[in-house]
């Protein structure tokens, strides 16, 4: 009874703060309303019994929430939305596209004809978790990693205009770099 | 009983928002830390949940700081951010080295492993790290540039009466959680001789914090320019060791 | 109601104290700070945890909206004072703090804020324009009705905001320019605040920068300084210099005083002159220290600064100051913090007719914090000489007193090329580097009719 309250509280506030990303004209209040929404996806998760991946998804969406705050403060640095401002180009576009993604997936959750629950849920459902993506799947879930993190570093390399020639000189023999702010490890 | 004052322009809502949530975030993370052997909630993922907590700090941070429409305490806001980025990593790979060796996510559990030796002995790089990165999520100390005097406060600049106690307070408990959370993951939690396990934790709870309120009379200011690279290309590197050499002895034990 | 005033009494008997320091008060500042740290009242760091605005020195009356806005800053229960003399320092400490409690035991509710708690806003406390930092100028009130709050969702078509929609919206801000009146930049203005405008940073990425000004009420800054910054997220791109004005004064500059009497024929001691030297750099290095956010040492220098002015012996300062500044030398954390930042060779200094300790250092404020510990301890062993200064050793604390500018003007004229490109936190630590006093700047009406 209880978690079914808290199941469809949840489900109303993730839906709710999704709808006001819309509504808010502020880029802070937009961004806060997405992390509401996605911080109730993770509760929800939680209440599921999937503990770690509940924990996980509240962990790196706020992380991720933050570290589009940096963003936003290069690109607006009038601090609490003093202009008001939509979050949207093509407003009417992405309305469209995230009313009928979310018919079409409550659509297919509600017609879906799920199997009755066979067997028990584990005991520890993390390692199981573990076991399963580290498992089998390890060579997989390796390269997919090593994948990400080589687009990452990829994509800072394609991003910076300034590499080492320009740090060290030609010859990559210059005593000190030449950096515009100086960090803190001398080099 | 100073009274509560409003910038113009403010995103009050946003503001105020901000100043719940820090103290909101402490609590929370301290729910998995317990007194003795025991914690309101010895989570299964406990580690993960201290962790997501702490996370939601930088969000109550950046909310005081982003709302109140002062430039100084916007610049407050987001040096916390970079501090955030800046002591993340280490600290995610010490707190998984604590859990790695006890071979759970869950804080009691990691008590209980070290019912001989303490975690801080053999992993002093990751409790050393720990504790930075401890002064680091309460922007304390050494790392208190989010709420400098040389930006007038930073994110608590713009915040007077009831709101800057409960920033100000939220911030404090942020501190004492933290420190009070290097007790079961590295020394020990409620084992000791002789005493009852509550009072080891308060006893070890109020020693690291005597060393954190030390340590800031002894260093000034770290800033992040410079912390950081030093936070990612010397410290996660020690972290990563630290934690493989965990492991390795983990495996063979 | 009882206990609320209770409460309310003791929450300000030791109010939080907001210095406001122009030029030329130098001596009135030592005398106030003396006075604070006497009766332990903390010295905040901004209005919005003060209770009292102390303003020492002698503004400009037609141009002080600084000083109106730091007061509309502060919440209730406030107070101020004004300090002109060191002399006044006490009673107008003692009448300010008197002021925060109404006059039957009640926390004074002033007529503006009646006025506006009846007003529009719900909460309506003291709104002040904060946007800008301590901003020295602009309009003292922006709109405080709520209706600067903007409402969500209301004006989600409208154009004319920062950052997003693309070209028309430089235009918008194309007005930008170099007009630095004594208002501001011109540029859009929304809610009666500056927004941002947007111009390439050092990697050619056009983004948005905001014109902060610093100054002049803010802790642990030369009293009067204003800088003007354009800031890019957290890194300096210009820098202008200004000040706040003031009324001219009757006093040489407090710190260049036995120099100043030289040149003036006075007869000064060798003992006095160093005393006062050290006493300078004493402060100096107290803000620097402050703005590293090293408060522990950053009092210690302070103490030091208060013996040296009260005529401590050779000895006791010898005692004082060694293992000080010793600590100083060896802090690895310092070094590793302070150094790179502001970095100005001595030919850079020398074309620019810098004199003092930022020329002998001739290099980052690392090495200016070396040269000025330096010059303590050598100062401070000969604060006893009793023979007479010779007209020919006319090097104050910032500079050679008898070149053609003062020697602090020569450091302002420096300052804003060391800012540029430098990190906000760095930039402070730059500006402390090289500690221009403004005192120096400030006309004298009659040079011989007081001297300390």
């Amino acid at each position: 009874m209880l978690s079914e309250v808290a199941f469809w509280g949840l489900a109303a506030l993730a839906v709710a703060g999704g709808v006001m990303v819309f509504r808010f004209d502020s880029m802070a209040r937009a961004t806060f309303a997405l992390l509401t929404s996605l911080l109730c996806v993770g509760g929800e998760v939680l209440l599921l019994g999937l503990d770690y991946l509940g924990i996980v998804i509240v962990l790196m969406m706020t992380i991720e929430m933050a570290i589009m705050a940096v963003f936003m403060i290069m690109y607006m640095m009038n601090p609490a939305g003093l202009t008001p401002m939509t979050m949207m180009h093509n407003k009417q576009g992405a309305t469209a596209i995230c009313a009928a993604a979310f018919v079409l997936l409550a659509a297919g959750i509600l017609s879906t004809p799920w199997p009755a629950r066979r067997g028990k849920p584990p005991t520890d459902a993390t390692m199981d978790l573990g076991m399963s993506l580290m498992g089998p799947q390890m060579l997989t879930m390796m390269t997919l990693g090593m994948a990400l993190f080589a687009t990452i570093v990829a994509t800072v390399v394609l991003a910076t205009r300034r590499g080492r020639y320009d740090r060290l000189g030609d010859s990559l023999r210059a005593p000190s770099t030449d950096d515009p702010i100086r960090g803190g490890v001398g080099r | 009983m100073q009274q509560r004052r409003r910038t113009t322009a403010a995103d009050v809502a946003l503001t105020r928002l901000g100043v719940v949530l820090l103290p909101v975030a402490a609590l929370l993370a301290a729910a998995v830390v317990p007194l003795g052997f025991r914690s309101v909630s010895d989570l299964a993922d406990g580690i993960v949940w201290f962790n997501a907590m702490e996370a939601l700090a930088w969000a109550a941070v950046w909310l005081a700081g982003w709302g109140p429409n002062s430039t100084l305490a916007l610049i407050g806001g987001y040096r916390f951010l970079a501090q955030g980025l800046a002591y993340e990593l280490p600290h995610m790979l010490a707190i998984t080295t604590a859990a790695l060796g006890a071979e759970s996510l869950r804080v009691g559990e990691v008590v209980d492993t070290q019912a001989g030796l303490w975690f801080a002995v053999w992993m002093p790089v990751a409790f050393a790290i720990y504790l930075l990165s401890a002064m680091a999520m309460a922007f304390w100390g050494p790392f208190d540039q989010p709420a400098g005097r040389d930006v007038a406060g930073g994110a608590a600049a713009e915040l007077s009466g009831v709101d800057r106690i409960v920033f100000l307070g939220g911030r404090w408990l942020l501190l004492t959680v933290a420190a009070a959370f290097s007790v079961p993951l590295f020394l020990g939690g409620g084992n000791g001789p002789l005493l009852p396990p509550w009072l080891w934790t308060v006893l070890k709870t109020v020693a690291v914090l005597a060393f954190l309120v030390w340590i800031r009379r002894k260093v000034p200011t770290l800033r992040m320019d410079r912390y950081m690279e030093v936070a990612w290309v010397v410290l996660t590197p020690l972290a990563i060791l630290q934690a493989l050499v965990v492991a390795l002895v983990v495996l063979v034990r | 109601m009882e206990l609320r005033s209770k409460a309310a009494r003791l929450a300000v008997a030791h109010p939080g104290v907001l210095l406001a320091a122009c030029p030329g008060a130098t001596r009135a500042r030592l005398a106030v700070e003396e006075e604070l740290l006497r009766r332990s009242w903390p010295v905040v760091a901004g209005p919005a945890s003060a209770n009292l605005l102390v303003v020492v020195g002698d503004p400009d009356p037609a141009r002080a909206d600084w000083a109106e806005n730091l007061w509309n800053g502060i919440p209730e229960p406030k107070s101020r004072a004004v300090v002109r003399e060191a002399e006044q320092a006490t009673a107008a400490l003692d009448d300010g703090h008197l002021a925060l409690f109404g006059p039957d035991d009640q926390v004074s509710v002033s007529p503006r804020e009646e006025r506006r708690m009846n007003g529009v806003l719900p909460s309506g406390r003291a709104g002040s324009r904060r946007r800008e930092g301590h901003a020295p100028d602009g309009p003292a009130h922006a709109v405080r009705d709520g209706a600067a709050h903007h409402d969500c969702a209301e004006h989600e078509t409208e154009s004319h905001h920062s950052g997003h929609s693309g070209d028309g919206q430089d235009e918008a801000h194309g007005t930008h320019g170099g007009g630095h009146g004594h208002d501001m930049h011109a540029m859009s203005v929304v809610a009666g605040l500056p927004m941002a405008d947007r111009a390439d940073d050092r990697d050619g990425l056009r983004l948005d920068r905001l014109h902060v000004p610093l100054g002049p009420a803010l802790l642990d800054w030369p009293a009067g300084l204003v800088l003007r910054l354009a800031l890019q997220g957290d890194v300096v791109q210009q820098a202008e210099v200004d000040q706040i004005s003031v009324r001219a004064s009757s006093r040489h500059p407090f710190w260049n005083d036995p120099w100043l009497r030289v040149i003036a024929g006075e007869r000064v001691e060798r003992g006095l002159a160093a005393r006062r030297l050290c006493a300078a750099h004493l402060d100096s290095v107290g803000r620097f220290l402050a703005v590293s956010g090293w408060d522990d040492e950053a009092k210690r220098a302070r103490s030091a600064r208060r013996r040296v002015l009260a005529g401590a012996s050779v000895e006791e300062l010898g005692v004082l100051l060694r293992p000080w500044a010793r600590q100083l030398r060896r802090s690895r954390t310092l070094r590793w913090l302070t150094r790179g930042l502001g970095e100005l060779s001595s030919e850079r200094a020398a074309a620019a007719g810098v004199t003092g300790p930022a020329l002998v250092a001739g290099g980052d404020a690392y090495c200016r914090l070396l040269v000025w510990l330096d010059e303590i301890e050598r100062a401070a062993a000969v604060c006893g000489d009793t023979r007479v200064l010779d007209a020919t050793e006319l090097s104050g604390p910032r500079g050679r007193l008898n070149g053609p500018v003062p020697p602090s003007q020569a450091l302002l004229d420096v300052l804003p090329g060391l800012l540029e490109g430098a990190e906000f936190a760095g930039a402070r630590i730059i500006v402390a580097s090289l500690d221009p006093d403004l005192d120096e700047l400030v006309p004298v009406v009659d040079s011989r009719v007081a001297h300390e």
